[in-house]
């Protein structure tokens, strides 16, 4: 998709719940967006708003944009924001909080590691794993990037990761890996597949949340774009 | 990356080939390890952190690889690939590029691509006269490359197991403090739970397993299976419930072990901050020791020896610095380490670092321990430090 670099680029997720919680929130901002086209159109337009552009996005393809560059304003959700820009102060600013899309990302063993209630433990036993398995205790995960900046800032080292696409939930039973992290928003799914919360596992508190690139400011018309739809949301949250 | 000028690699190589001459003509044979490794060896070994610094990625056939981060572990490989391995003692140097992720690619102090030249010791008999020769020649070949004014410490993590070995403490918490050394924060509150309250993390579940039900584990095994098909929670995640239940019965033991005494966690403390010339740091050491009433003489020979033979090639012995915490934060390392450091404005520079790796070989592959003991210098970092020395007078 090309993406007209003259207007103001507004991404919206394209699919689910976010996208349909988003276009509720515009509405309800006074900034109701119609879509182009057939209703599974991936371009809109603000009523009034004709200098901006809405695209209709992957919720990870809004965040690889708005590090690049390529769109001004997104939504999209924290974790994914937090996972993909390294140097996230560097590029993008979270702007507002929507208070949707809420979700804490999550480490979680088997419920039958009775022994094993706080990242200390998980340390112990990977120590032990390593030792009694001859190979490294396994983490199952689509974060590999906050896996590994809070297990470091936990102290814990001897793991691996296997990287996961879907059903993350599942790798445990399935002998895929160990240990997961991955994202949930009632534990209901962590549940249902006997998998427990470690006391101070949770690595991220995320919502979907309106992020503004930094190019924006250097520009005065965009800047004030963003300023106008983030006052709009404001009001609305 | 913009790259370096003839000018600068012509003065690197320069070095390196002074370098290499000096370990050459010392006995160490040069070698060329391969600069892609398999990514495999580096993560088992180190876990997953490594690819915090490490250029890891996968190759078309699927096969992850990795651009080596320093050439301790390449040399090792080549030895368990083309040398004796049976015990014969084998002396190697290498010159060569490494490769580490840093987050500004401008630093020429911190470069993603750099050169080591270093020296590994394998199979010695006579540590402390090993670990004598590979600091005086790594002093020789930082003299030779023309730096005069340079820091050296040096530390000693096997000092610290003894010292852990000698104060009476059930074995899994030595693990606990050993495992912990290597963050100055974390060790100190481990230390203060194990004074205060040793048990304190026990959870209900497995108070009512371990305390209520046996003190043995087998009977604590029979009951978790037993309670894990009562609430139909699938027995997952690679672990027995033999493993489960012994870790819940030291969890238990640990509730009810005496703690440590007060003095003994002072004793580690006072150990941890002696800090000074080796001959003085060994007199503070033993003086410790003495008054808790503890052995560690064979440690404290070693110690004592390993000085003497440093001096006898030649070492100024009391312009270095011996620090009972160094080596936190070392990876491998197993007893003596030490680092040479030059002073810039910005701080200490690390300009060479090694130490010895007792259980490195033998953990990727080699069919019996073999002692190690090794050095590599930052090429770069070094001649940056011959030129500010240099720019000063």
């Amino acid at each position: 998709m090309t993406i007209d670099i003259t207007r103001f680029s507004l991404a919206l997720p394209s699919k689910g719940r976010l996208m349909e919680d988003a276009l509720d929130l515009f509405a309800a901002a006074g900034l109701p967006i119609s879509k182009l086209g057939d209703e599974r159109g991936y371009r809109g337009t603000i009523s009034g708003m004709s200098e901006v552009e809405v695209v209709f996005l992957s919720a990870t393809e809004i965040t690889r944009h708005l590090r690049d560059g390529a769109i001004d304003l997104g939504i999209t959700g924290e974790d994914l924001l937090r996972e993909h820009i390294a140097d996230l102060a560097h590029h993008v600013d979270i702007a507002l909080r929507l208070g949707f899309g809420a979700a804490d990302v999550v480490c979680a063993v088997p419920e039958c590691w009775i022994d094993v209630s706080t990242m200390e433990d998980l340390d112990e036993v990977s120590v032990r794993f390593h030792e009694a398995h001859e190979r490294r205790l396994r983490v199952a995960t689509k974060y590999l990037n906050l896996t590994r900046v809070f297990f470091a800032e936990k102290g814990v080292r001897g793991y691996r990761i296997v990287e996961s696409l879907g059903a993350t939930e599942a790798a445990p039973a399935a002998g895929a890996a160990e240990v997961i992290v991955d994202i949930t928003s009632t534990g209901e799914t962590l549940l249902a597949n006997n998998l427990r919360i470690l006391d101070d596992g949770v690595v991220l508190q995320s919502e979907a949340v309106a992020a503004r690139a930094h190019h924006v400011n250097q520009d005065p018309a965009r800047a004030r774009i963003a300023d106008l739809i983030l006052d709009d949301l404001r009001g609305a949250i | 990356m913009p790259g370096k000028s003839a000018e600068l690699r012509s003065a690197l190589d320069t070095q390196a080939k002074t370098i290499t001459k000096l370990f050459v003509n010392a006995g160490y044979d040069y070698i060329v390890p391969d600069i892609l490794q398999p990514a495999d060896i580096f993560l088992d070994r180190s876990g997953e952190d490594i690819r915090t610094r490490t250029y890891v990625f996968t190759d078309p056939a699927g096969q992850e690889l990795c651009l080596r981060p320093d050439l301790t572990v390449p040399t090792c490989r080549y030895h368990l690939q083309h040398g004796d391995i049976d015990g014969e003692v084998t002396r190697y140097c290498y010159s060569g590029p490494a490769f580490r992720f840093q987050p500004d690619d401008d630093d020429d102090l911190r470069p993603r691509e750099f050169d080591q030249v270093g020296l590994e010791h394998y199979g010695a008999p006579d540590a402390e006269k090993a670990e004598a020769e590979i600091i005086a020649l790594t002093i020789e070949a930082v003299r030779g490359a023309g730096l005069e004014n340079f820091q050296v410490k040096i530390g000693d993590l096997g000092l610290f197991n003894a010292l852990l070995a000698s104060i009476d403490m059930p074995e899994r918490w030595r693990r606990r403090l050993r495992h912990h050394f290597w963050r100055p924060q974390t060790f100190h509150e481990t230390l203060e739970r194990l004074v205060a309250e040793p048990g304190a993390s026990v959870g209900v579940e497995m108070e009512f397993l371990g305390g209520w039900v046996s003190d043995r584990r087998e009977e604590i095994a029979s009951t978790l299976e037993h309670l894990l098909s009562l609430r139909a929670i699938p027995l997952v995640g690679g672990r027995s419930v033999d493993e489960i239940a012994t870790r819940v019965l030291e969890k238990v033991e640990d509730r009810r072990a005496p703690p440590l005494s007060e003095s003994s966690a002072a004793l580690i403390r006072d150990y941890i901050e002696v800090a000074g010339p080796p001959r003085d740091a060994l007199h503070r050491m033993m003086k410790l020791i003495v008054s808790a009433d503890l052995d560690l003489s064979t440690g404290m020979a070693a110690f004592a020896r390993r000085v003497t033979l440093m001096q006898e090639r030649g070492v100024d012995i009391d312009a270095c610095t011996f620090l009972a915490e160094f080596g936190r934060n070392l990876e491998y390392y197993t007893g003596f380490v030490f680092q040479i450091e030059y002073q810039t404005p910005a701080g200490a520079m690390a300009i060479a670092g090694g130490g010895r790796y007792d259980t490195l070989l033998s953990d990727i592959g080699a069919r019996q321990p073999v002692p190690a003991v090794g050095c590599a210098i930052h090429t770069e970092r070094l001649l940056a430090a011959v030129q500010a020395e240099a720019g000063l007078q």
